[in-house]
Formats: structure tokens, C-alpha cells, sequence
């Protein structure tokens, strides 16, 4: 009887001791993130930092139909920190992100890493890059549907980027490693030209 | 007179209204377009890792070859090295011969030896130098797989199957192909779209 006590005791001193630890990581600004299901950026500790967001086909096939009241021109890149090709760009594109923002241009980041890398690859990579754009993670298992769903004459060549003016229209579209100007001029005419 | 000055105006805005259009839609790939699904691929010759060269008539069996565009450092190709050895094994016996092609400029022909041997591949991996056989498939990532019949015809250009996790696989698109091919049969789906990692060359 008074072993069962013991244990109880034990137990409840455990428990208070995990919830103690446990409670400081639960900080509001990490609750607020978790909240949020629309990707954009969040700004942690003054340091930019960009929350990933776990998508489906659902996901995807929503994220490209869009808001119908967001008529921002949509720029989109498929790139994973297992594409050399894709890190090589990565720092253009965040020039963009930064670039063209403020002037309307709404930039998701779909990353195709395995959701167990996104701690120890993913979120290190985005730091280094100071990246700042929304930041997805397209968990599927058969790629086939998703890769068709954005366009099915696309084979699953990485890194790809996609432009879509604010009628959702495709405008430019590169595999491979994209030319910074060229599509800097393209969105110019687009964040350029009157709402 | 200023008629004619409008009409030329209103043309050279047409003219350029036109050029945007053919711009925009323009070129999305800077690599050639891989061959045309029943197009003749053309024999070709590429030393292995111990710069033994060989011929892809050679190579292939009776009945036809799976080329398998690889890498040694890639994640995704090495997803499926027992995949790839799997289906050497088991084809090789049916006449089809698999054959790995590592076309990557950042992967050396020793590093190719030294992989196979790690990862216990006992198909034939050939070193694509300055990555002249992938320009001729317009191949891009790896792995990408190009399968010809017994008279070197291409019939299917794709992915090895549906998923990246091998639990998850629950479409063997290559092996299908095989299977069709082997039986007389035409080739139902001649593709699959994939993510893989881009083949490095020269630039």
C-alpha cells in the first residue's frame, strides 16, 4: 500500500516536472505559428524566419486555384535541399522574394523534402538563405498527380518555376536553373502595370 | 500621310504585342527534347568505370535494355539502388539487360566503382564524360529510365515506379512496360512523371 503511494508520488512529481519543462517551448509567439495556416512569413526573435507548411494534392491543387480575392501575381518554385541546382538558385529567388514583395508579388516556396528532413535540412537551409518567402512542403506519395496538376506537360524536372499572372494564367514557366533577369523583367510587367 | 503613319504605328504594336506572346510561351528548357516514344535509338558506345568501353548493342539483351540515367550522390537515385539491382535480376533472365548511365560531371568514374560496389549493383554503370548520351536522350534527373525493345525502339521514358518510399509503391511503371513488351503487348503507359535530382554537366 504504501509502495503504490510511493509510485503515485513519483509519478506526479514527474509529471509536473515534464509539464515545467515542456511549458517554455509552448511560448506564445510558437502557438501563434502554429495557428496560422496561411503561409507567410513570420518574423522570430528579429531574425525573418519562414514557417513550413505541410501540403497534399488538396493543397496543392487549392494553393494554384488561389484565393479568388487575391489578385497578386503568383510566383512559384519546386526545388528540395537534395537538388544542387535548386540551392544554387535558392539566393535569387530570395532576392526576388525581397525585391518584389512590397510591389505585390506573392512568392511560395514548394519545397519536395521528406517531411522527416524539414528540422534538420530544410529549416537550416532557409536560415542560411535568409530566406523570407512562404515556405510549403508537398508530402504526396504518387508525385505523377501532383506534377500534372501544375502542368502536364512537366516530367518532375527540378528546380521549376512557375509565374501566374492575377488571373491565374501561367505567363512564364523554366526547368532547371532559372535566369534571374529574364524573369525579373517578366514580373516587373506584371507588378508594373496598374491593379 | 498621317494615315499611313497610324497604319504604321498600329502594326509595329501588333509586331511587338506578337513577339511578347511568343516570348512568354517560348522555351522552358535549356536541354534538348528526348526522343519520340517508337523513335530508333541509335547505337552508342561508353566506357564503364574501369574505362572499359562498350557498345549499347552489346549490352543489351534479345529482347531489349532498360537504361537507367543514375547518380552516386544523389538521394533520390539512391532510393531505388535495390530497386535497380532487383530488376536487372529478375529481366535478365527474359532477355532484358539493365544498364546504369551516370552522366554526372561531379561524379567521377571511381567514384561510380566504388558506389557500385557499396550498394552491391551488379548491372553494367558506363561513365557518360562530358555527358554526351544524356544530351542525346534529353535526359535531366536521376534516376530517369529509357526502355527499348529487341529492335531498339523506344517505348517507354519515365520513372521506375510511383513512389520514392519502396513501401509505398503501388504503381512499378517500368516493370509494367517490361511486362507488356515481353508479352507482345503495346506499352499502355509509355511515361510517369517524377521528382529527381538534375544531372550535372558541363556548363
Amino acid at each position: 500500500m504504501r509502495f503504490r503511494f510511493l509510485i503515485l508520488l513519483v509519478g506526479l512529481a514527474a509529471a509536473l516536472t515534464f509539464a515545467g519543462v515542456a511549458a517554455p517551448s509552448h511560448s506564445p509567439t510558437a502557438g501563434a505559428a502554429s495557428k496560422a495556416r496561411t503561409p507567410g512569413p513570420l518574423v522570430r526573435d528579429g531574425v525573418s524566419a519562414t514557417e513550413i507548411r505541410e501540403i497534399d494534392l488538396e493543397g496543392l491543387k487549392k494553393l494554384l486555384q488561389r484565393d479568388p480575392k487575391d489578385t497578386r501575381p503568383l510566383l512559384i518554385n519546386f526545388w528540395a535541399t537534395w537538388c544542387d541546382s535548386c540551392r544554387e538558385e535558392f539566393p535569387d529567388l530570395v532576392k526576388i522574394d525581397s525585391d518584389y514583395r512590397a510591389k505585390g508579388l506573392n512568392f511560395v516556396a514548394i519545397s519536395l523534402d521528406d517531411v522527416t528532413d524539414v528540422k534538420t535540412k530544410v529549416e537550416p537551409f532557409l536560415k542560411e538563405m535568409k530566406a523570407t518567402m512562404a515556405v510549403v512542403l508537398l508530402n504526396v506519395n504518387d508525385p505523377e498527380p501532383a506534377i500534372h496538376a501544375v502542368d502536364p506537360t512537366w516530367q518532375g524536372d527540378m528546380p521549376a518555376t512557375f509565374l501566374y499572372d492575377r488571373d491565374g494564367k501561367v505567363i512564364f514557366k523554366h526547368f532547371g536553373r532559372i535566369k534571374p533577369d529574364e524573369l525579373r523583367s517578366i514580373i516587373d510587367k506584371q507588378v508594373g502595370s496598374k491593379q | 500621310m498621317k494615315k499611313q503613319y497610324a497604319l504604321t504605328l498600329f502594326l509595329a504594336s501588333m509586331l511587338i504585342v506578337a513577339f511578347a506572346a511568343i516570348a512568354g510561351s517560348g522555351h522552358s528548357s535549356d536541354l534538348p527534347a528526348p526522343p519520340a516514344i517508337g523513335s530508333t535509338i541509335d547505337d552508342f558506345k561508353l566506357p564503364d568505370a574501369d574505362g572499359k568501353e562498350h557498345s549499347l548493342s552489346a549490352l543489351k539483351g534479345k529482347n531489349g535494355a532498360v537504361m537507367i540515367f543514375m547518380a552516386t550522390r544523389c538521394p533520390v537515385s539512391n532510393a531505388y539502388n535495390d530497386r535497380m539491382e532487383k530488376l536487372a535480376q529478375d529481366y535478365q533472365a527474359k532477355g532484358i539487360a539493365v544498364i546504369g548511365i551516370n552522366s554526372n560531371v561531379t561524379e567521377p568514374a571511381s567514384e561510380v566503382k566504388s558506389h557500385a560496389a557499396e550498394k552491391h549493383l551488379t548491372f553494367a554503370i558506363l561513365k557518360d564524360e562530358g555527358s554526351k548520351i544524356a544530351d542525346r536522350f534529353g535526359a535531366t534527373r536521376t534516376p530517369e529510365v529509357y526502355v527499348i525493345d529487341g529492335n531498339n525502339k523506344l517505348v517507354y521514358h519515365g520513372r521506375i515506379d510511383n513512389s520514392q518510399k519502396v513501401e509505398g509503391v503501388t504503381a512499378n511503371d517500368v516493370r509494367d512496360a517490361l511486362d507488356e513488351m515481353l508479352a507482345g503487348k503495346q506499352v499502355t503507359k509509355t511515361g510517369g512523371a517524377a521528382f529527381g535530382c538534375t544531372i550535372k554537366r558541363t556548363s
